[in-house]
């Protein structure tokens, strides 16, 4: 298998959307003389789950970007054949040059990651910063994640580094290519 | 005319002043991160820096008001016109003998920031937001081990060892406001075995990371710690050693007296947190290798001086005192001054503007500076009569806003303003511009040059950053610190001799043996690398005047507060009938809170990237006995404001409060399209008005309330 990922440890998660906004400024997709806010694009997400009743409550916080699915039903649905996973690399690939703006890919995706460019008519997404690893450097989310919550590797090489530090994969999440850990 | 690549400068996103990296291409900013020779680390506020840079908002030119104040009509005129209509007022006043009645609110970037220089030279005062955040604090520590008054001085969570305990008394520091680098810290820290303990009436971030959260009643941490000093000193658990050769004598055996009734079950009545996790709390004390607090919000309360004596009595007796793990003591670096240095001035002739009316009560008060927050009285009692404003934002984020607002459209019997002339620089449009009858077009931290090394928050005075251009400036932008320099020739050409503000940092850096060209080609940053630490030991005394730790506040022995008080905060103790919820304001990693100049930063109020909503956090419990449901619009009111803003229920506040964010509201600009909210502060009275104990003896911020909440 080869499959680039990206490991998310809950543990060390804040929420804080340094990630967010990082990769909207590599990407260059925000136009920062004229975006509104709430009408901007983004690659990722910050989700959260409270549980318990106070006083005792737990709460975690976790990024949500393109899981670079196995079977990636985005490209299923694209009929031109614009969207594809790298074999070399397991990246899930939007080619912006095939893709002719009809939107089919943003409503299957499981995960609601897919953007779409209303001016120039294109849907586009996270390619897990393919520009910088192909050429040794992490993923840029990776790299400004502000508590080293984020890792970048190779998956199965991933999963090795979660046993060794004790953290378990919360399988429920971790279904695609990118994991989710947790202390055990 | 600047070059490509990753250039080291520093943020300014927020006041704790990142070192960063930013990435210039073609002569565009393009990405920022934090600058691995620094702590590596840049948060979400500085990533969205590029956005206050480029956007369409910026202020260009300097404009006049020409409507009435608050009204926002304004007309473009020269940098020229600008400087006279300023340099015209202030010599009037200094030719009246008034000159003292001059202010300029600003965040200083040094003890020594050239705005600060040009107010020493007119003979104004200082005005900022720096001390009353956590004033009590700092004045508590002065007053108990001498410590140098740095602002915010929060531990140093790398060096906490295995087993430390890292202790957070109404603090939130994964909102990055001591260093983008704090949060991966306290997490390293924890995993390496040390614990993390929240005290807080709210479950934050910080509370989901914790080994143990302890929901407080607000201003309940004074009494909370008095009840640990009781168990650790009873049960003999203190540092004997280090309190026997650093305590002045006598004062162990007064401390041991007044503790003798704090005991963990009266303790617990006041703070509401169970007597046996206030001794749970004590024994984890007396086994940990190490234990430090941080407090912020607890220490902005009516009560903040008894917190801050509480606070330092427990460091003292724990011997926490510049260990690793502990309280750093802080000190600065030797920079070289800029002969001649103007003075400051007399501050006992002249007084405080905040004093007003009080002065004679302000005998024991000696702190440099003064609160913003003052100047509304002042500007009523006639002691303020030229405002200038800088990285500030009085109009929205200080406490009596509204008070503020008020008084500087107020009137004297010949229908001028009472308030002569009222100044803004600013990046974009603001809240207090819409006052102003100066705007001038300030520049971004990637426009400009600044040198840092005191009283930068996570700094602890031992090294220096240059904050140096990366582009060109946008339209006629002029960096503040560069229009006084200029208006300070101008004026007062004795004190600005020097060239620019370029040979003005290299005079300073030259007491490091260091030069701005010398810090460019060197990553941007100074530091001989260590803090140091047990300082005390080296020097064979505090910096008291016993030479000893005085635990004992001798000074107030006329008003009866040698030893704190373990009570709630005044402003909790009064009213609780009519206004039966108390107001807890809290702060986020996505909004600069205090500050305008990311307020309107159109990423940061992004609802994916930032925060776009600020409602009212309610318990269920209390929901459920005022009948309002999840989303319901309700009036929070105080004594002396009132607001309408929607419920959120959420079972991460304790019952009896009412959570809002900090600074939040802004109408001015983009970010306004998001949809109309409102900020903490129009429920908070002006605190000028509303003159305390507290105050008197320098803990002077009065950041909540009580409120009531209605449909």
């Amino acid at each position: 298998m080869r499959q680039l990922s990206i490991m998310v440890d809950l543990d060390r998660c804040i929420g804080c959307k340094t990630c967010i906004v990082a990769c909207r400024n590599h990407h260059e997709i925000i136009d920062h003389e004229n975006d509104q806010p709430g009408a901007m694009a983004n690659y990722l997400r910050v989700e959260s789950k409270l549980e318990g009743t106070y006083p005792e409550l737990r709460e975690d916080y976790w990024v949500v970007m393109c899981q670079h699915c196995k079977k990636y039903p985005c490209a299923k649905a694209c009929e031109y054949d614009a969207i594809t996973k790298d074999p070399q690399t397991g990246i899930v690939l939007i080619d912006k040059e095939k893709c002719t703006g009809c939107g089919e890919c943003i409503e299957k995706c499981p995960y609601n990651v897919i953007q779409f460019n209303k001016e120039d008519l294109y849907a586009h997404k996270c390619n897990l910063c393919y520009d910088r690893v192909t050429h040794g450097l992490d993923p840029v989310c990776v790299e400004v994640c502000l508590t080293g919550a984020l890792s970048f590797g190779e998956k199965e090489v991933l999963l090795m580094q979660a046993e060794a530090k004790g953290k378990q994969v919360i399988k429920k999440m971790s279904t695609q290519s990118i994991i989710y850990v947790k202390k055990a | 005319m600047y070059q490509d690549g990753w250039i080291p400068t520093v943020c300014y996103q927020c006041k704790a002043e990142c070192a960063i990296l930013a990435r210039v291409e073609n002569g565009v900013v393009k990405e920022v991160k934090g600058n691995p020779r620094g702590r590596g680390k840049a948060c979400v506020k500085g990533m969205a820096g590029i956005t206050s840079l480029y956007s369409s908002e910026r202020l260009k030119h300097p404009m006049k008001r020409v409507g009435e104040r608050g009204s926002g009509k304004f007309e473009r005129i020269t940098w020229d016109e600008a400087m006279d209509i300023m340099e015209t007022k202030l010599t009037e006043l200094r030719d009246r003998g008034e000159a003292h009645k001059f202010t300029y609110s600003m965040f200083p970037h040094s003890v020594t920031d050239p705005k600060w220089r040009f107010v020493n030279a007119a003979g104004g005062f200082i005005s900022t937001g720096l001390p009353h955040c956590d004033s009590g604090k700092i004045m508590a520590m002065m007053h108990t081990f001498g410590c140098f008054p740095n602002h915010h001085i929060a531990p140093m969570y790398h060096t906490v060892p295995k087993g430390g305990l890292m202790i957070l008394s109404g603090r939130h520091p994964f909102g990055c406001l001591d260093d983008a680098a704090v949060p991966s810290y306290i997490l390293d820290a924890k995993e390496r075995g040390a614990k993390l303990i929240v005290i807080d009436p709210i479950y934050r971030t910080e509370a989901s990371k914790a080994d143990w959260w302890i929901p407080i009643k607000p201003g309940g941490d004074a009494s909370l710690f008095l009840g640990v000093c009781n168990y650790l000193l009873l049960n003999d658990l203190h540092d004997k050693k280090f309190c026997d050769k650093w305590v002045r004598e006598g004062d162990m055996d007064g401390l041991m007296a007044y503790i003798k009734d704090k005991t963990p079950e009266a303790m617990s009545k006041i703070c509401e947190v169970p007597a046996e996790d206030i001794i749970k709390l004590a024994k984890m004390v007396a086994e940990a290798p190490s234990a430090c607090i941080d407090a912020f919000k607890s220490i902005m309360y009516g009560n903040a001086m008894d917190w801050g004596q509480a606070w330092s009595i427990f460091l003292v007796i724990t011997g926490n005192l510049d260990n690793p793990g502990g309280q750093p003591l802080p000190d600065i670096a030797p920079m070289a001054p800029v002969e001649p240095v103007p003075p400051a001035p007399d501050v006992t002739e002249l007084g405080y503007h905040r004093s007003g009316n009080n002065r004679e009560k302000f005998d024991n008060y000696n702190f440099f500076l003064q609160p913003t927050w003052y100047a509304a009285q002042a500007i009523k009692d006639d002691t303020l009569k030229v405002f200038f404003a800088s990285e500030c934002n009085p109009a929205m984020s200080e406490m009596g806003s509204g008070e503020w607002r008020k008084a500087v459209t107020m009137k004297d019997e010949n229908g001028d303003y009472k308030l002569e002339l009222l100044v803004v620089t600013e990046i974009m449009p603001s809240e207090t511009m819409k006052w102003a009858d100066l705007v001038l077009p300030d520049q971004t931290n990637f426009e400009r040059w600044e040198l840092l090394y005191m009283p930068w928050w996570y700094n602890f005075g031992h090294g220096t950053a240059l904050c140096q251009p990366v582009v060109d400036p946008i339209g006629e932008s002029r960096h503040a610190n560069r229009v006084f320099i200029e208006l300070g020739k101008r004026m007062f050409p004795e004190y600005f001799a020097f060239k620019d503000d370029v040979e003005y940092y290299d005079i300073e850096l030259s007491g490091v043996g260091m030069s701005v060209k010398q810090l460019q080609e060197n990553g941007g940053l100074w530091s001989p690398g260590t803090a140091g630490f047990r300082k005390y030991e080296d020097d064979g005394k505090f910096n008291t005047s016993s030479g000893k730790i005085e635990l004992e506040w001798q000074m107030y022995e006329d008003i009866d507060q040698k030893w704190p008080s373990p009570e709630l905060p005044l402003e909790y103790r009064r009213g609780e009938d009519e206004f039966p919820f108390i107001l807890v304001n809290f702060r986020t990693i996505f909004l600069n809170n205090t500050g305008a100049w990311s307020q309107n930063n159109a990423q940061l109020r992004d609802p994916v990237s930032g925060l776009d909503a600020n409602p009212c956090l309610l318990n269920p419990i209390d929901a459920k006995k005022l009948g309002v449901a999840d989303g319901d619009t309700v009036t929070m009111a105080s004594s002396t404001g009132s607001v309408e803003v929607p419920v959120m229920l959420t079972e991460k506040i304790i019952p009896g409060c009412a959570g809002i964010i900090h600074g939040f509201g802004q109408t001015m600009g983009k970010v306004a399209s998001r949809g109309k909210w409102i900020g903490d502060n129009e429920l908070i009275a002006d605190a000028g008005s509303t003159l305390d104990e507290q105050d008197m003896r320098g803990g002077e911020a009065h950041v909540s309330t009580r409120v009531k909440i209605y449909k």
